[in-house]
């Protein structure tokens, strides 16, 4: 029994680095623009549907897809953003706006996947010797050991990116206060825009990891993923990247620990009742920092 | 405090006003009488009212759904949960435990309303967080009754109802349901209940610094818009026989709610439907010739809504024209 | 009427009030004045309950009102404006005083009356039926200001009701304010930067400085007062 708890806490640490990376790519859209990504899993699925057809039509290797599929939807999503996000900062209520607008964009990204690749699952096919790595009387599949490595490397990059470049430090500025950087003379619109091109990049890096992860994927795993997503950055903080690293390592080491004791859904409503009782015992999540009312 | 020549004055100016106001309600009361006048005798004249009882399901929903959204400012990604508890209510009572079609309907309604006010604490969440945690909790509703023994649920092959079959009964339960949720926003438009929820929607502290009760006022407002999914989806479930387990908890349920109603304008309360019958008339049309896409154009029609039209048909023309506020509730 | 005894409220580790005793009587003006940041606006929201005092006590007669809610506290007699107006901006002027008046327990004919007396009297009687977005900022002012009215209040506390108001504008407001306690009964507590109006209008006036209250006397006093010039006057 404690090795299975032990396998599951490793298992959560895994999936929590790769939820982890879902949450990040959230918090900065964001942090930065205010705008609550819907979608997300959507363009998560998309990157894992990249790197199948790179696979498929090209043989490229899913390792090398990864960054190609970062910076094809990186520059997508600079160009998107420009449609989508401009006019809803001249409505009403913006947030309210942008929840619906990306809506609307998880909607017709699902139903644009189905009509493109059917609802056949798919999966990443990626040869790796040996399959298994074991030790001490636990097995784990070595592809997840390599997903780990992958987002934790991913993680540090973005952290460097983040803390120690000119962009990293201004988005960081913004996620802070956002009137006073254009007062600064910051260009908060371009910033906006690489903000969320950055968000969306990752989501589709990521995409590709959980392709290669998980044994298969279909045009509707979107929504989890973004439900997914929405607790992690509740349990670390809204509008702040590295907690959402920390909330998800919780999410991911709760939900794979309660495996071992119960069937799937109870753990997912465990892991969903963890994220409302955040809310309401500490809602600024483990690291957000305090906002009144 | 006042002189009697100025109380007098006021006088003559209040008569004005009131006959402005009630100019407004007078149009909207006709607009829905006409409504559910004509929506009453389509299976007089038709065999087939399928249509016509969807739209009557839809402008229920979406009209439930401006309560939350127009009037209190709440966005209830997990709607749903009503519709999918009231099926399953109803489902239950009816086939498990044995009790007669209407009463079970009644335990629906019930149900829908205990649920809400299970969901009272998230009352004072702001927005963002509201959405989130009603999504999730919708989806835990979703888990737990798949995990309910088969023998109350039905599993996965839901449950059938077969023996209260009547679609003439369920179609004007329905009619019923959608006449009174139109009645509850005709009331909220006219009263002080709807003033203050519209007041607490632009600013909950200014509104508690006048002196209103704003958890209190949001609970009614949140209960009554409980009651109307939840109705709905038993009555839906009466009219098809079927409580389905796939279709009963789904997100497109919640979807098309915000649609329907966003596509009129949330707030005015002949915009959700003047948004449901366009949008669920195309919706139609398009799902008869092209069901592979519709999903598609649904999302689409989203983005364009909230790109181009974010407050809705009615809402844009109000805003255009502020004039026409006297005329349109 | 109003008595705040060692009133105390920390923000973290900021101490924003550090001890205030106030008294306000019935059917009188108290004006405070003190440089942003002396806690003025802080301890305006303590009194209505938008922030629960961390020590002291604010009592209305006799009744308690640290702990309250912001709603009961409104209910009681106790309303205000803020520095920048906060009127709904979706309602009608009409709908505007409408939700002010529900704890009034006089009949519909009297709380229109009041309702149309009081916008008569800051000038936005043709704009009954237009939205409170469509006003200006000096026009909304005004709307609060009418809103707090109506509502029959004992207490109003106004926070910067002439800032950035025009000059023709501020001598209604003036004018309305100053024969609020005898016309209607009601004290005032007014928050302002306008010396002038403050000196006009005020039967006492309080110094706030760094949380603490500094000194406290009428116009005259504080004017010749060497601390008050020091600290917040200049020379």
């Amino acid at each position: 029994m404690t090795l299975l708890i032990i396998q599951g806490l490793l298992n959560g640490l895994i999936l929590g680095a790769i939820y982890g990376l879902v949450g990040v790519g959230l918090n900065i859209i964001y942090g930065v623009l205010r705008v609550v990504n819907f979608a997300h899993g959507e363009f998560l699925v998309l990157g894992a549907y990249f790197a199948w057809i790179l696979l498929q039509q090209l043989g490229i290797d899913p390792f090398f897809a990864l960054p190609l599929a970062f910076a094809v939807f990186f520059v997508a999503g600079y160009l998107l953003y420009f449609v989508l996000v401009p006019r809803l900062s001249r409505s009403d209520d913006p947030e309210t706006s942008s929840l619906l607008l990306m809506f609307g964009v998880s909607i017709a990204l699902g139903a644009a996947m189905l009509l493109a690749f059917d609802a056949d699952s798919r999966s990443l096919e990626v040869d790796i010797e040996p399959v298994f790595v074991s030790f001490a009387g636990i097995s784990l599949p070595t592809i997840r050991l390599v997903a780990l490595g992958i987002s934790l490397v991913l993680v540090l990059i973005l952290a460097g990116f983040l803390y120690r470049t000119q962009v990293g430090k201004a988005l960081r500025a913004i996620i802070m206060n956002r009137d006073a950087v254009a007062i600064v003379g910051i260009d908060a619109e371009r910033l906006s825009a690489i903000a969320f091109a950055l968000g969306i990049g990752l989501a589709a890096a990521t995409g590709v990891i959980v392709g290669m992860v998980f044994p298969a994927f279909g045009p509707f795993m979107g929504s989890d993923y973004t439900l997914i997503g929405f607790v992690i950055i509740v349990l670390g903080g809204l509008g702040h990247p590295i907690g959402a690293l920390a909330g998800a390592m919780l999410y991911g080491v709760t939900e794979q620990v309660a495996v071992v004791f119960f069937n799937p859904s109870v753990a997912t409503m465990l892991g969903f009742s963890l994220m409302i009782a955040t809310i309401f015992i500490r809602p600024s999540g483990l690291m957000g920092a305090r906002q009144l009312g | 405090m006042q002189s009697p020549a100025v109380h007098a004055d006021y006088a003559g100016q209040r008569q004005v006003d009131q006959s402005v106001d009630r100019l407004r309600q007078r149009i909207a009361l006709c607009l829905f009488a006409v409504l559910v006048l004509v929506l009453a005798l389509v299976p007089v004249v038709s065999t087939n009212a399928t249509f016509a009882f969807y739209l009557m399901l839809w402008i229920a929903m979406a009209t439930g759904m401006n309560i939350c959204v127009g009037f209190t400012g709440y966005l209830p990604f997990g709607y749903v949960v009503f519709y999918g508890a009231g099926a399953y209510v109803t489902g239950v009572c009816y086939r498990v435990i044995g009790v007669p079609i209407l009463p079970s309907l009644a335990l629906a309604g019930l149900a829908g309303v205990l649920i809400a006010l299970l969901m009272a604490p998230t009352l004072r969440l702001r927005g963002v967080y509201f959405g989130i945690v009603s999504l999730g909790l919708a989806t835990i509703a979703r888990l737990i009754v798949a995990n309910l023994p088969d023998e109350y649920t039905g599993g996965s092959m839901g449950l059938i109802l077969s023996s209260a079959n009547n679609p003439l009964h369920s179609f004007y339960a329905m009619l019923a349901v959608m006449a009174a949720a139109l009645a509850i926003v005709l009331w909220l438009s006219r009263s002080r209940t709807g003033r203050q929820l519209r007041a607490i929607k632009d600013d909950a502290v200014a509104a508690a610094c006048a002196g209103i009760d704003v958890p209190r006022v949001r609970l009614k407002a949140w209960l009554l818009a409980a009651v109307i999914p939840a109705l709905t989806g038993g009555i839906e479930a009466w009219y098809t026989n079927v409580v389905d387990p796939e279709y009963a908890f789904h997100v497109l349920i919640t979807a098309k709610s915000i649609i329907y109603g966003m596509a009129g304008g949330f707030g005015t309360i002949i915009g959700p439907v003047v948004g449901t019958i366009a949008l669920f008339g195309i919706d139609h049309v398009i799902w008869e010739r092209f069901p592979l896409i519709n999903l598609l154009l649904l999302g689409l029609v989203i983005i364009a809504l909230m790109l181009f039209l974010p407050r809705g048909v009615i809402g844009s023309l109000l805003k255009w024209r502020p004039q026409l506020r006297r005329y349109i509730a | 009427m109003l008595t705040v005894r060692n009133l105390v409220k920390r923000f973290g580790g900021l101490q924003a009030l550090k001890g205030i005793d106030l008294d306000v009587p019935e059917r009188s003006i108290l004006g405070v004045i003190g440089m942003n940041g002396s806690g003025k606006t802080t301890m305006l929201n303590c009194i209505n309950g938008i922030y629960r005092a961390d020590g002291g006590s604010i009592r209305l007669d006799d009744m308690e009102l640290v702990g309250r809610k912001v709603h009961e506290i409104s209910a009681l007699g106790i309303r205000r404006t803020f520095q920048v107006p906060r009127v709904f901006r979706h309602l009608t002027l009409l709908e505007n005083m409408d939700v002010a008046q529900a704890t009034d327990r006089v009949d519909a004919a009297e709380r229109e009356d009041l309702a149309a007396y009081w916008l008569d009297k800051v000038g936005l009687m043709r704009l009954r039926h237009n939205y409170a977005e469509e006003l200006s900022g000096g026009q909304q002012k005004l709307v609060e200001l009418a809103r707090v009215m109506v509502a029959r209040p004992r207490l109003i506390l106004l926070d910067e009701p002439f800032a950035g108001v025009n000059p023709e504008l501020a001598a209604m407001l003036l004018e309305i304010i100053g024969e609020i306690p005898g016309r209607h009964d009601c004290s005032v507590v007014l928050v302002s930067h306008d010396l002038t109006s403050i000196y006009q209008l005020s039967h006492q006036i309080i110094v706030m400085n760094e949380g603490a209250i500094l000194t406290q006397g009428n116009a005259a006093a504080i004017q010749s007062d060497p601390a008050v010039i020091e600290a917040y006057l200049g020379a």
